[in-house]
């Protein structure tokens, strides 16, 4: 406030130096009829009644003028009333007006701006554009406040975010004029204090951030964090430096080029005066340069462009001994190159000339930075588990299993459902707190002969690998798959679960599990209830089991054992029952069936009609016999039924159906299904090789992205697609504005044999090349430490004999000669094989025949040792060599 | 103490020599240096012989040296007790009290035997021969004046024999300074001679050099407390003894028949060399008398030989005898990467003897680095003679990555036999086949040796490695925790070679320097751990995955069962991952979809895809729609 009394009194006395001119201003005057001619017309209308002339409203009627200017781009009509010569009511006569300016919009009063508030040009623009823009640019206190506006323009809205120290400054004029602007474009706010300034690390003067919230192509933080990532304006705030940071806002982070930083053009407008920055990329580290540049071009966004150069292109001619360049063109267009060990480098070299803030741009970096590990990782359920690191699991549900009390926990439990699983395997991990959900389920729904359990296999490494060791059985082969889950019941051996890895497939496979499989059955009571009873309660909102009945003349025939080993193996994921003797004849008579017969009973039929199969000589036939059953003849392609379908390897003649909204949409959807039915019924044989099914999309929302991708852009609902023909690649697509009618649609794909249909898409590439390239250790090595990674050449046999020696034991460190040269010149003169740990390798022919030594020749060799070999051989081996370790030498 | 065992491997053909002298006698001062941790925090017992240094493998995992020893650094005796206890448990069959004197090779019709005759005369004849001889023959040099010498294997190990006495001691390994400490309480002066300077353990990451539990003079000796360690030759030194007869004068009556005090003087000024008697030195002949701050003018009153100790080639006939080693002076038999004689077929040498293929770099001349190479010896004849492939796990391709950590988190073999034991993972597209602690020296008679082939999709070799340059061991910057600077890794961390055929010989010959295997097509360091754990997301799996994928070209990573659905419906065939599980019916769920399931008969709960970075970012809009929306539950032909 104080800054404002004082900037008015400056302004008062300054313009009262220039007090004739006002005499002699052009500020529009109105009479009452143009006032109320205009005011009707709803133009926006910024008025002063002017009564008496005093000098501070003399001094505000001049700047009133200036703001006319200004403001009349804005679409506001500033002008002034001569209340002296014809009264506007009640604001020539209220006296209290007489200290107001009035703002008119849509024909009423707007608002009454204090001429303490607008006391000038900068304050009437800014006051006035504010108050128009009061829907558009919002205002924070908190930093709360501040999170919330970026998760509502998260995705949206880049916000432009300014503090001015007070209202009514140029910055805040600045500020509304960019506002008014880009006010579509970006999100504005104006804060003038509260506790936000703090996590903004606001110092003194008014200031502009720009944050990030749209989700840019080239930029990968934005998307996990909960702030969005900030870019600080370092100039002073003004029209001008606003402006031009925000065209800088929109500049592509990181642009790559082909050619040598000389032959780059300046910046384009309106980007022209910014400085480049030039980064090198080669080939094999293209991606981690590019994450460099990217990281870097963060960091230097608002401040400088950052260009890629990749050194693959031929044009470039950059030497390999610079890894940057720049070129600031405002000075020249000269281009300067420089060798890099620091991205912190570059940095300075253009915040040097800046002043001020390096605080606050810390505090970004550390986030981004932590954003971008968040991010690194790119598998999708690694990076899963990985953000979910934080929450620990709660593992009292679950029993631990070890080596040591493995087999005493199972022999106590009914059934126990163990998951062997490694900590750093991401999927385990994933696993695990969908199987320790079920375990609470479970304990829940005091189901209590169930053991939910774990084996940690990165410790219990033994257990895992099912060591024989120990005088107990090994219930189960090693495990080689992580994470497996094994059901083991006493005494017998242990059941693979191949359902989904999720907490639903699991807990139905537990709770199917449950009944004995085969169910020996002894009644019709029993029959009937097996028939049509949910085994337990709490699968009452399950998908419907189907179910498999064994009808055998005697308990002894030959079937049974068949037909036990294959339920056993269906345990979990179908219930069996087993009838035999009178009983089953009765039932066989019944429906006219011949003992032995298997009954099928598929969930999705009526139990009425069975598939009846023959008892086939071994349980593997028998349950490929009995998983086809089981299958539906057009069924829904969901999420988890799609791979029992793929695998039977037909062409795939799938119907899209929409999510309905009423039940008429809910009929028309179930014509189409039954139109699908007809299809096969009436193709017959010709609809062999084709699987008709279908796809709800608002099941399976995945199928979304399939249909888009099979035809290149969403296509109105219901969509029939013929895909996955054995032939190629083609997808085809029904005609969109022909009734889907079983006719039409066997004439269409007859059309498709006959290859006179086009296809309307393809499928995508079979191979699944690595989607990253790896980091090149190698390469890296190559350039850092070049001959270090390569294979040595050929060599004679005595250098090579050398370099074994030289790890040798008993080697010869720099030993100096005391007889003669005290401090040096000399001398290794050694007899047999001598080698330093690092320096001199030195090889004398010798005789020493101890200890099978070869006499060798000599080889001397003197890696780094500064002095000359020289000396008087027969002198020398006649001293004795002895370092006095006391006064090193 | 000397027995003849059928050995660890059960081979019918194969006799096997161990010497047992060394734990009988050595170390003189009883105390082993091989640490027995007891206490790792772990219950993996194959992580636990990581840092258990004295138990022998067998398939008893629980038959350890913790049983007789919770020592650390355990007594001697102990370690005998643990062999008799082994042998006894495992119903090995040992011959005590035959001393082989003699070993003869013989060829009849192309088949090559040994022939080992006893102290009393009986022959025994085998077509394999295992060596595991040991050393045990004290080395020594030979100077004029040796004979003065007194030699560890048969010192007094009572330090009261050695109150106030000068001792000069040659060697500077462990055995010269476990003597230096067990006397210097007693002992005025201790000096340590040898051509070497001394070499500590745990700067040059092998344990043959002086460990830090025996090096207590160090530390009075850079304290001045009159101890001392020095350099020289010691071919070069002569020793006399002061005449009695000279003691004339200093009231030597009062002193009854003491030892004669040792002189130590340098060969060049002793004149007149043949013929000399030792004990019989002028003072011109001394080296004090020529340089005057000579550092041994003064006398000695013992001077002890220190010097190790060197394989007994004298048993081995012409027919029979190995060459010596290149490395480590010859002391050592030489042999292949398979420890196979060099020269010597079907004699085999295990133990500390075969320490010459990693002499002075990695533990092969200790147990717990012997015991997995005479387990990798066993496997070679396993293979050779019973038709045996070496044992090996077929995994799916897309385990590999969690076995690779699983073994690189584990494993003791490569742990301790860094740089010479490695897996071996062969590639063979979907699957691979996974070979465990194969010596990577015999890279190139892999298929030979092993019986594993290898396909064109080429193999993986994992060895753990330190870093090869030196640096301030203690330093701040001993470390590096970047994992795109890992190859600068300088502690012990898993380095992976890919080739996509196996070396030839004349490759691993010229090999890089420093490196345990020629350069290959890619490789990969994973970053030293300060815990040994490379279970970390971004340092260690990520980067290790990317390698993987470059290795099998093939994208392996995980996806949920929605992705894999979408990857099926739009490719032929969706990434491995999905086609080894998802199209198994073992897709991955959401997390949570009991709290929130829908309970509708059949239904799916729907699910938002969350993660759009495998999705088809064609259709953002579509895929959100879809997220808001709830199932309605159309229940169609049910």
């Amino acid at each position: 406030m104080m800054w404002l009394c004082i900037s008015a009194l400056l302004l008062w006395t300054e313009s009262g130096q220039c007090a004739e001119m006002t005499n002699t201003s052009e500020l529009i005057q109105y009479t009452t009829v143009d006032f109320f001619e205009k005011l009707h017309s709803g133009k926006m209308m910024f008025i002063y009644f002017e009564r008496k002339v005093s000098p501070t409203i003399s001094l505000f009627l001049v700047e009133l003028e200036k703001s006319a200017e200004v403001l009349q781009d804005y679409g506001v009509l500033v002008g002034k009333v001569n209340c002296n010569k014809e009264a506007v009511h009640t604001y020539c006569t209220d006296e209290r007006r007489l200290h107001t300016a009035f703002l008119f919009r849509g024909g009423k009063e707007f608002l009454g701006l204090d001429l303490d508030t607008v006391f000038d040009v900068n304050s009437i623009v800014s006051e006035v554009l504010f108050a128009i823009l009061r829907e558009e640019v919002k205002y924070v206190h908190t930093d709360a406040d501040l999170v919330a506006m970026e998760k509502a323009a998260r995705g949206q809205k880049d916000l432009v975010l300014g503090y001015v120290q007070s209202l009514g400054t140029h910055e805040h004029r600045s500020m509304m004029e960019m506002a008014y602007v880009y006010g579509s474009k970006y999100q504005f706010i104006l804060i003038t204090g509260g506790p936000v300034l703090k996590y903004l690390g606001v110092n003194e003067s008014s200031q502009v951030w720009f944050l990030h919230c749209r989700v840019h192509s080239g930029l990968t933080t934005s998307t996990t964090s909960e702030r969005c990532p900030l870019t600080h304006m370092r100039k002073p705030l003004s029209v001008l430096s606003l402006h031009s940071f925000l065209q800088l806002m929109e500049a592509p982070l990181v642009s790559e080029v082909y050619e040598d930083p000389s032959l780059v053009p300046p910046p384009p407008f309106p980007y022209q005066g910014t400085p480049q920055v030039f980064l090198f990329s080669r080939l094999p580290t293209k991606h981690l340069d590019m994450d460099t540049a990217t990281r870097l071009a963060w960091r230097l966004r608002g401040i400088a462009l950052l260009l890629l150069v990749h050194r693959q292109s031929p044009a470039v001619k950059t030497p390999d001994e610079y890894n940057a360049a720049y070129r600031l063109p405002e000075k020249s267009l000269e281009v300067k190159y420089m060798t890099l060990r620091n991205l912190d480098d570059v940095l300075e070299l253009f915040t040097n000339k800046e002043k001020e803030e390096e605080e606050d741009e810390g505090d970004n970096e550390e986030e981004e930075e932590e954003d971008e590990s968040d991010f690194a990782l790119d598998d999708e359920i690694a990076s899963a588990v990985y953000k979910n690191r934080g929450s620990l699991l709660d593992t009292d549900s679950v029993t631990q299993l070890t080596s040591e009390n493995f087999h005493a926990a199972v022999a106590q439990s009914g059934l126990t459902v163990a998951l062997f699983y490694l900590k750093w395997d991401a999927v385990s991990m994933a696993f695990l707190s969908s199987f320790i959900e079920v375990a609470e389920r479970l304990a829940d729904a005091e189901v209590n002969d169930v053991q939910m359990s774990t084996v940690d296999c990165g410790e219990w490494t033994d257990l895992c690998a099912a060591e024989p060791g120990s005088s107990l059985p090994v219930l189960f082969q090693p495990i080689t798959v992580f994470p497996s889950i094994l059901v083991f019941r006493p005494q017998e051996s242990a059941q693979h679960y191949r359902g989904m890895l999720g907490s639903k497939a699991l807990y139905r496979f537990i709770m199917l599990s449950c009944p004995a499989s085969p169910a020996p059955l002894s009644s019709q009571e029993e029959v009937a209830s097996f028939l049509q009873e949910v085994p337990h309660p709490e699968l009452a909102g399950y998908k419907k089991p189907d179910r498999v009945l064994g009808l055998f003349k005697m308990q002894t025939h030959a079937g049974v054992p068949v037909f036990t080993k294959a339920a056993k193996s269906l345990r979990g994921e179908v219930l069996t029952g087993l009838l035999t003797d009178g009983l089953a004849e009765k039932w066989a008579a019944d429906h006219t069936v011949d003992l032995p017969v298997v009954l099928v009973f598929p969930s999705w039929r009526t139990h009425t009609y069975p598939s009846k199969l023959s008892v086939s000589s071994s349980a593997e036939e028998l349950l490929a016999h009995i998983s086809t059953a089981l299958l539906h003849p057009v069924p829904e392609l969901t999420v988890e039924s799609l791979p029992s379908f793929l695998s039977l390897g037909k062409a795939l003649l799938i119907l899209f159906v929409g999510e309905e909204e009423d039940e008429i949409g809910w009929r028309q959807n179930q014509m189409l299904v039954e139109e699908m039915r007809r299809v096969v019924k009436l193709g017959e044989g010709k609809m062999e090789p084709f699987l008709a099914c279908w796809i709800h999309l608002g099941h399976t929302p995945a199928g979304m992205s399939v249909l888009g991708s099979y035809l290149g852009s969403m296509p109105p609902l219901p969509a029939l697609v013929l895909t996955h023909l054995p032939s190629g690649d083609e997808i085809y697509r029904y005609p969109p504005n022909t009734p889907i009618v079983a006719p039409s649609v066997l004439q269409w794909l007859q059309r498709i044999e006959d290859r006179t249909e086009s296809p309307a898409g393809l499928l995508g590439e079979d191979s699944w090349p690595p989607a990253e390239e790896f980091y090149d250790f190698l390469k890296i090595m190559d350039m850092q430490e070049p001959g270090s990674t390569q294979q040595q050449m050929p060599k004679k046999e005595e250098v090579e004999e050398k370099e074994e020696e030289q790890v040798g034991d008993e080697e010869e460190e720099n030993v100096d000669d005391f007889g003669t040269n005290y401090n040096n010149s000399g001398t290794n003169y050694n007899n047999s094989t001598t080698t330093t740990a690092s320096d001199v390798t030195i090889n004398m022919s010798t005789h020493h025949q101890e200890n099978g030594v070869k006499g060798q020749e000599i080889e001397v060799s003197f890696k780094r040792s500064p002095w000359p070999f020289s000396g008087n051989m027969t002198r020398v081996t006649l001293m004795m060599e002895l370092i006095n370790p006391n006064k090193v030498c | 103490m000397v027995f003849v065992t059928r050995c660890l491997c059960c081979v019918c053909v194969c006799v096997c020599v161990c010497v047992c002298v060394c734990v009988c006698r050595y170390p003189r001062h009883r105390k082993l240096i091989s640490i027995n941790k007891i206490h790792t925090g772990r219950s993996n017992p194959e992580f636990n012989l990581r840092h258990d240094w004295n138990s022998l493998l067998s398939d008893r995992r629980e038959l350890l040296l913790k049983r007789v020893s919770s020592d650390f650094y355990p007594p001697a005796d102990a370690f005998t007790l643990y062999l008799s206890m082994f042998e006894k448990e495992l119903g090995l069959k040992v011959r005590y009290g035959a001393d082989i004197g003699r070993i003869r090779a013989v060829q009849t019709d192309g088949d090559r035997s040994y022939i080992l005759t006893d102290q009393h005369a009986s022959d025994y004849k085998c077509s394999v021969l295992l060596v595991a001889t040991g050393l045990w023959v004290p080395q020594k040099v030979e100077f004029v004046g040796s004979e003065l010498v007194e030699g560890y294997e048969s010192i007094s190990t009572n330090p009261e024999d050695y109150k106030d006495q000068a001792v000069l001691i040659l060697g500077k390994g462990n055995s010269a300074f476990e003597t230096a400490q067990s006397i210097m309480g007693r002992a005025s002066r201790v000096h340590m001679l040898s051509s070497s300077t001394v070499r500590l353990a745990w700067q040059t990451h092998y344990v043959g050099d002086l460990r830090a539990v025996n090096n207590e003079l160090l530390d009075t000796y850079q304290l001045k407390s009159l101890d001392g360690v020095l350099e020289g030759r010691l071919e070069h030194l002569v020793i006399a003894q002061q005449k009695e007869s000279g003691r004339r004068r200093s009231g030597g009556t009062k002193k009854k028949k003491k030892k004669g005090k040792l002189y130590v003087t340098l060969k060049k000024y002793v004149q007149n060399q043949e013929g000399k008697n030792n004990s019989d030195v002028s003072a011109e002949e001394l080296a004090g008398y020529h340089i005057d701050n000579f550092p041994l003018r003064n006398t000695y009153d013992r001077i002890i030989r220190c010097l190790g100790f060197r394989f007994n080639f004298t048993i081995f006939d012409r027919s029979a005898r190995p060459p010596n080693s290149e490395k480590a002076k010859g002391r050592l038999p030489g042999v292949t990467a398979w420890y196979e004689g060099k020269n010597t077929p079907g004699l085999f040498v295990l133990g500390t003897a075969a320490h010459s293929r990693d002499y002075r770099s990695s533990a092969g001349g200790f147990i717990h680095g012997f015991r997995y190479t005479a387990r990798a010896v066993h496997r070679v004849l396993e293979h050779r003679y019973h038709s045996n492939h070496w044992p090996s796990t077929k995994l799916l391709t897309t385990q590999l990555q969690s076995w690779i950590l699983k073994r690189v988190n584990e494993a003791s073999g490569p742990y301790q036999m860094f740089e010479v034991l490695g897996d071996v993972i062969l590639l063979r597209g979907s699957h691979c086949e996974y070979v465990e602690e194969f010596p990577v020296q015999a890279l190139p008679q892999f298929s030979s040796l092993s019986g594993h082939e290898v396909s064109n999709h080429g193999l993986i070799v994992v060895v753990m490695q330190y870093g090869k340059t030196k640096i301030d061991f203690l330093g701040r910057t001993r470390a590096e925790s970047d994992w795109t600077k890992a190859w600068k890794s300088n502690f012990l961390h898993p380095v992976l070679y890919f080739y996509d055929t196996l070396p030839t010989e004349e490759e691993m010959k010229l090999r890089p320097k420093g490196w345990p295997l020629p350069r290959s097509k890619a490789i990969h360091h994973m970053v030293e751990d300060f815990l040994t754990e490379w279970d970390s997301p971004i340092s260690h799996i990520q980067p290790l995955r990317r390698f993987l994928e470059h290795c099998v070209q093939s994208d392996l990573r995980t996806f949920y069962a929605e992705s894999c659905f979408r990857f099926s419906l739009t490719h032929r065939k969706p990434p491995l991952f999905c086609q080894q599980g998802y199209l198994k019916q073992q897709g991955v769920a959401h997390g949570s979809q009991l709290r929130q399931s829908v309970h509708d008969a059949g239904l799916m709960p729907t699910e938002r895809d969350t993660d759009t970075s495998g999705a088809d970012p064609a259709f953002p809009n579509y895929l959100a729609q879809a997220g808001a929306s709830v199932s309605s539950g159309l229940k169609l032909g049910i």
